[in-house]
């Protein structure tokens, strides 16, 4: 399964995750502490500038570029439409830098060292008794079962199509999920064969 | 790897992991077509299905899962969305309200009767409908309220049109449960 990270290098990709990820946290938080029109609206051009700079990187987000924006006129049209164009547009604009700093730190940052990072935030609760390298096993192990299960559903669609002449929709649920059920039983016994005391 | 699981945690992992993926295909197959006509998309659906089948605390984990693998870039949600900035949207408070929807069917899931598979069925849809439409819309109303500041009757206004189809999965998860309560009769709902 394909990420939405982008191979074409900018600025940004040379940023660690750890640092971009903090930039973001802090940047983000001052978006919904800053309040007022004018803050706002420089935040908005400078958040425009970062997505401008590393514009190359964002082929992959042209689409969720296209649906935040259109999110954004709705709730500035809903607020203006109750005679609150100012609350509408502040929102707009605090959701539109709000997302576009998301939208840098994904297309320049692989997923393996953002969950690199998180492995790291989290190392402290091992003192709780969690294990935060499980998170990216489970994660292999979800990307693998999610290639499988779609070639599953496939397979049952062509087949109840076949029988009816139909596509199967809700009918292939069940059996989609009774399937995973019976697969997670046999990963599990293999799993426990592997590390297993 | 360094460490070791027994029977029971090599499970809970592998429902886990699985589930997530579940999810994850929900949002590539494209939208289904009800009877009358009524497209519905499957993501919420499997929130619900996670909570009845897995239980509270498993139904939690994987859905928390998937969305750990959102927040990493991965475009699994429905038309190919991914990434952070998915969680600073206006839907932001229903993405972060799938887990605890799942937490919730779950729990309600444990405590309503199972001894049928028509009795499964009917209290996977009585989960759903408490996990799935109550919490999740009130979570989904907060984060309307909080990042597209609308004030909170407008934002249960519009929150109401997303209402009737999320019911309809309800009645979805009641009878998807009730066939794999035929199919796997030793099957332990509510993560008994």
């Amino acid at each position: 399964m394909g990420s939405l990270y982008s191979e074409h290098l900018t600025w940004l990709h040379r940023w660690s995750a750890g640092v971009k990820l903090w930039s973001m946290a802090l940047l983000g938080s001052g978006i919904f502490w800053v309040d007022g029109l004018v803050p706002l609206a420089v935040a908005a051009v400078f958040c425009w500038g970062l997505l401008c700079s590393i514009w190359q990187a964002m082929r992959a987000m042209r689409g969720l570029l296209t649906s935040l924006a259109l999110a954004a006129l709705l709730v500035a049209g809903f607020h203006a439409l109750w005679g609150h164009w100012e609350v509408g547009v502040t929102s707009a604009l605090r959701l539109a830098c709000a997302a576009c700093l998301g939208m840098a730190l994904t297309v320049t940052t692989r997923s393996s060292d953002l969950i690199d990072v998180l492995e790291q935030l989290l190392r402290p609760a091992q003192w709780l008794g969690l294990h935060p390298e499980r998170i990216s096993v489970q994660l292999a192990l979800m990307l693998r079962f999610t290639e499988h299960f779609f070639v599953q559903w496939n397979k049952l669609d062509q087949t109840y199509r076949l029988r009816t002449g139909q596509s199967g929709g809700r009918h292939l649920l069940a059996p989609l999920i009774v399937q995973l059920l019976q697969t997670s039983r046999r990963v599990a016994d293999a799993l426990f064969l592997r590390l297993g005391p | 790897m360094n460490y070791t699981i027994n029977r029971n945690e090599s499970h809970s992992f592998t429902l886990v992991a699985l589930f997530a993926a579940l999810m994850a295909v929900m949002g590539l197959i494209p939208k289904i077509d009800l009877p009358f006509g009524v497209p519905i998309t499957l993501q919420s659906l499997a929130t619900m299905l996670a909570g009845c089948l897995l239980g509270a605390r498993r139904g939690f984990q994987s859905v928390a899962l998937f969305l750990l693998a959102v927040a990493v870039g991965l475009p699994l949600l429905a038309g190919g969305r991914g990434g952070i900035g998915v969680f600073m949207s206006p839907s932001a408070g229903y993405l972060l309200g799938y887990p605890v929807a799942a937490l919730v069917a779950g729990m309600v899931m444990r405590v309503l009767p199972r001894a049928t598979a028509w009795q499964t069925g009917v209290s996977a849809f009585v989960a759903s409908v408490v996990g799935g439409v109550f919490v999740l819309h009130m979570m989904g109303i907060a984060g309307l309220v909080l990042v597209a500041n609308m004030d909170i009757m407008k934002a249960v206004w519009v929150d109401l049109a997303f209402v009737p189809g999320d019911l309809v999965k309800c009645v979805l998860c009641g009878l998807i449960v009730h066939t794999v309560s035929k199919a796997m009769p030793d099957w332990r709902f509510g993560g008994h």
